[in-house]
């Protein structure tokens, strides 16, 4: 189905906003989950298709709501279950 | 399926609205635009998506005028396609 | 999520997770740590500008980089075979009919061994959805004002390839060395949002 990245030609978004001398991650969260995904695809644990899948397949008001490598986490998190690597009660630390 | 495209051809994209993952922006779909180049073969990413093994296909820049996508401008917007995606429009004699 | 509470909360999150897969020998004991300097000490906006000084004072190398880019580039000791997956590299040049601008509209696919980390406008959804409807507007946005007789053409990266604009050499460099043009170029000018 259309999906919420699909975003080319899209009415209503504002102007775009630049950020001077912007770090390449503003946390080192951020950082860590950049370098965990590319860890994962390395290892074959899922490929670049299904991560960008995961992503899409996340519910449209978490998605909008979550800043870029939050999307990324939970496109990350979805895998390892999906994948069987670990349950959810195991990757939310219970 | 248009295993013999050529750049200069003319091109339909396909209209369908996937059930998963796609790299037809769904701007360009339906959409006539002309084949500019090759641009390498890789496996088709809406399998590869499913964990469903996939053989490389050709890969198209196909080039759309912004009037035939939005219904305005002046600028052109080229789109790398898999050859899936595309057929061939049939020019009239 | 944002501000100082939800960013502890997700970066606790995101340390149980690497804990959990070091556990399990999904994740090398620093392999995070390695991973990250890598990818900090490698791409950067100064290997475009590299390319795009030597296309400008060798027309020779300019063709044989429009012509194919990834072999191309091996002449100036740079390569997209050090990411995840091999990269095609398309390299698109500004002339003065024409005027191209760069954008992923389905995530934000970014030549990364070229350019660096990619900046956040890049991978707003504000750039990518407007910049394929109306360029000569988000360009102005950028500053960039073109002339209307200026042909602009919006790529968008939604395969393999990606893609490094050529942009056009600035009046009165004729006798610049290399290393004083690959100083003009800048990131916005290789993505296309800048005239240089």
């Amino acid at each position: 189905m259309s999906r919420i990245n699909d975003v080319g030609g899209m009415a209503g978004f504002p102007a775009v906003l630049e950020e001077p001398d912007e770090p390449p991650f503003h946390a080192d969260w951020e950082a860590h989950v950049f370098a965990l995904n590319g860890a994962l695809i390395k290892r074959g644990v899922y490929n670049l298709d299904e991560f960008r899948d995961a992503q899409e397949r996340l519910p449209v008001e978490q998605y909008l709501a979550a800043s870029y490598y939050e999307r990324w986490f939970a496109a990350i998190t979805t895998l390892l279950r999906e994948k069987g690597v670990a349950t959810a009660a195991e990757l939310h630390g219970h | 399926m248009g295993t013999d495209l050529a750049p200069g051809d003319r091109v339909r994209t396909r209209a369908t609205d996937p059930a998963g993952h796609t790299r037809l922006p769904r701007y360009a779909r339906g959409a006539v635009g002309v084949l500019v180049e090759r641009a390498g073969r890789h496996p088709l990413a809406d399998d590869r998506a499913r964990g469903v093994p996939a053989e490389p296909q050709p890969v198209w820049h196909v080039r759309f005028a912004a009037a035939d996508l939005f219904g305005a401008g002046d600028h052109t917007v080229t789109v790398e396609l898999w050859q899936e995606y595309l057929t061939r429009v049939e020019e009239d004699a | 999520m944002s501000g100082e509470h939800g960013s502890s909360v997700i970066s606790a999150r995101v340390r149980h997770v690497e804990a959990l897969l070091e556990a399990r020998g999904l994740l090398d004991d620093g392999e995070i740590d390695t991973r990250i300097d890598e990818f900090l000490a490698g791409g950067s906006p100064a290997n475009g500008a590299r390319i795009v000084a030597r296309a400008w004072a060798d027309p020779g190398f300019a063709e044989r980089l429009l012509a194919d880019a990834n072999t191309a580039i091996r002449e100036v000791g740079l390569s997209m075979a050090g990411g995840l997956q091999e990269q095609r590299l398309k390299v698109v040049a500004n002339t003065a009919a024409e005027h191209n601008v760069v954008v992923c509209t389905l995530c934000s696919c970014y030549p990364i061994a070229l350019l660096g980390p990619s900046p956040s406008w890049y991978k707003s959804e504000a750039y990518r959805s407007r910049v394929v409807r109306d360029p000569r507007g988000v360009l102005a946005e950028f500053g960039l004002d073109l002339p209307a007789d200026t042909r602009i053409a919006v790529w968008d990266a939604s395969a393999e390839s990606r893609y490094l604009v050529l942009p056009r050499r600035p009046a009165g460099t004729g006798s610049s060395s290399e290393t004083e043009l690959a100083a003009l170029v800048t990131r916005k000018g290789l993505i296309g949002t800048a005239a240089v």
